[in-house]
C-alpha cells in the first residue's frame, strides 16, 4: 500500500539506499501501489560515488510490501518492509545485485531480469 | 501443494488458509489463523503458551518420541507417480492416523492414572468420615460396619455420687 511520500528501501545495488514515491504509474490520484507496480520516485538517500544521486527523479518497481499480497493459489504472504528496485524506461534494473527475498509475481509482470537476480523467490 | 505446520501451534495449515510471513533474512514464518499471527507480533514465545503443540510436547503433556513421527518427516525430492504407490499410501496414511492418535491418547490415559487413583483414595476417606450424612441413622445403627468404630471413655465412679443428691 505505497502512496506518495512512501519511504522505502532500496532492494538492489545501483546506489540509491532510500526512496519517497511520487507518483503510482498507471494510476488516478487515489489509488495505492502493490507489489509488482511502478512508480515515480526521488532518492533521499544515496550511497555516495554513484551514478544516482540524492534527490533524483527516477522509476522503481516494487518488490515487498508490509501490506499482504493475495496470490494466485490462495496463499497470503506479508514481508518485513517495503521496497523497491530502481529500473529505466523499459524495465531493466539499473543495478546488478538484488537483495532480499522477492515475490513470484514480479516474473508475471515482465520483470524477469529482476527475478532471475534475486537471491530468494517466494 | 503442501501441508505446512503452523510455526506458533503446530497445527497443519491447509492450502488457502492462514498467513506467511517473510522476515528481512528471508525466514518464511507460517500461520494457520490470526489468533497465531498476533500471538506471534506480541513476540510470545510458544514454549510458554500454553495451548501449543511446542508447550505440551516441552512440558512432556503430549508424546515427543514414537516411531509413526518418521512418517510425517519433510521430504524435499518429488517422487514418480506410481499408481500402485499412490493408492497404497493414502491405505497407509488411514491405518497410521489411527495408531498415531492412539498412542497418543494412551499416553495422556498413563499421564493421568497417578490422579486417578490419588482422588479415588481421598473420596473414601471422606466417605468413611463423613458417612453420616449419607446414611440414615436407624441404618448406621442396625449396621455397625458402616460406623467408626467407637471409642469407650471411663468415667470415674466418685463423680456419679456426688451429682445424685442434686437432682432429688
Amino acid at each position: 500500500m505505497i502512496q506518495p511520500q512512501t519511504h522505502l528501501n532500496v532492494a538492489d545495488n545501483s546506489g540509491a539506499r532510500e526512496l519517497m514515491c511520487i507518483r503510482v504509474i498507471g494510476a488516478s490520484n487515489h489509488r495505492y501501489a502493490h507489489i509488482g507496480d511502478v512508480i515515480v520516485a526521488v532518492i533521499k538517500e544515496a550511497v555516495p560515488n554513484t551514478p544516482l544521486e540524492r534527490s533524483e527523479v527516477i522509476r522503481a518497481v516494487i518488490v515487498r510490501t508490509r501490506k499482504e499480497l493475495k496470490c494466485d493459489n490462495g496463499m497470503i504472504i506479508r514481508y518485513d518492509d517495503n521496497a523497491a528496485v530502481v529500473i529505466d524506461q523499459e524495465g531493466n534494473p539499473k543495478g546488478t545485485r538484488i537483495f532480499g527475498a522477492i515475490a513470484r509475481e514480479l516474473r508475471q509482470l515482465n520483470f524477469t531480469k529482476i527475478v532471475s537476480l534475486a537471491p530468494e523467490v517466494l | 501443494m503442501r501441508l505446512e505446520k503452523c510455526w506458533f501451534c503446530s497445527s497443519t495449515v491447509y492450502p488457502g488458509h492462514g498467513i506467511q510471513f517473510v522476515r528481512n533474512d528471508a525466514k518464511i514464518f507460517r500461520f494457520c489463523r490470526s489468533k497465531c499471527h498476533k500471538n506471534f507480533k506480541m513476540k510470545r514465545n510458544p514454549r510458554k503458551v500454553k495451548w501449543t503443540k511446542a508447550y505440551r510436547r516441552l512440558h512432556g503433556k503430549d508424546m515427543t518420541q514414537d516411531s509413526t513421527f518418521e512418517f510425517e518427516r519433510k521430504r524435499n525430492r518429488p517422487e514418480r507417480y506410481d499408481r500402485n504407490l499412490a493408492e497404497n499410501t493414502l491405505k497407509a496414511i488411514k491405518k497410521i492416523d489411527k495408531i498415531i492418535s492412539d498412542r497418543a491418547s494412551d499416553h495422556i490415559k498413563n499421564r493421568l492414572k497417578t490422579g486417578k487413583v490419588q482422588r479415588q483414595k481421598e473420596a473414601r476417606k471422606q466417605l468413611e468420615l463423613g458417612i453420616h450424612l449419607v446414611k440414615a441413622p436407624l441404618a448406621l445403627a442396625q449396621d455397625s460396619s458402616l460406623c467408626l468404630p467407637k471409642i469407650k471413655v471411663n468415667v470415674s465412679q466418685a463423680q456419679t455420687e456426688e451429682n445424685q443428691p442434686m437432682e432429688d
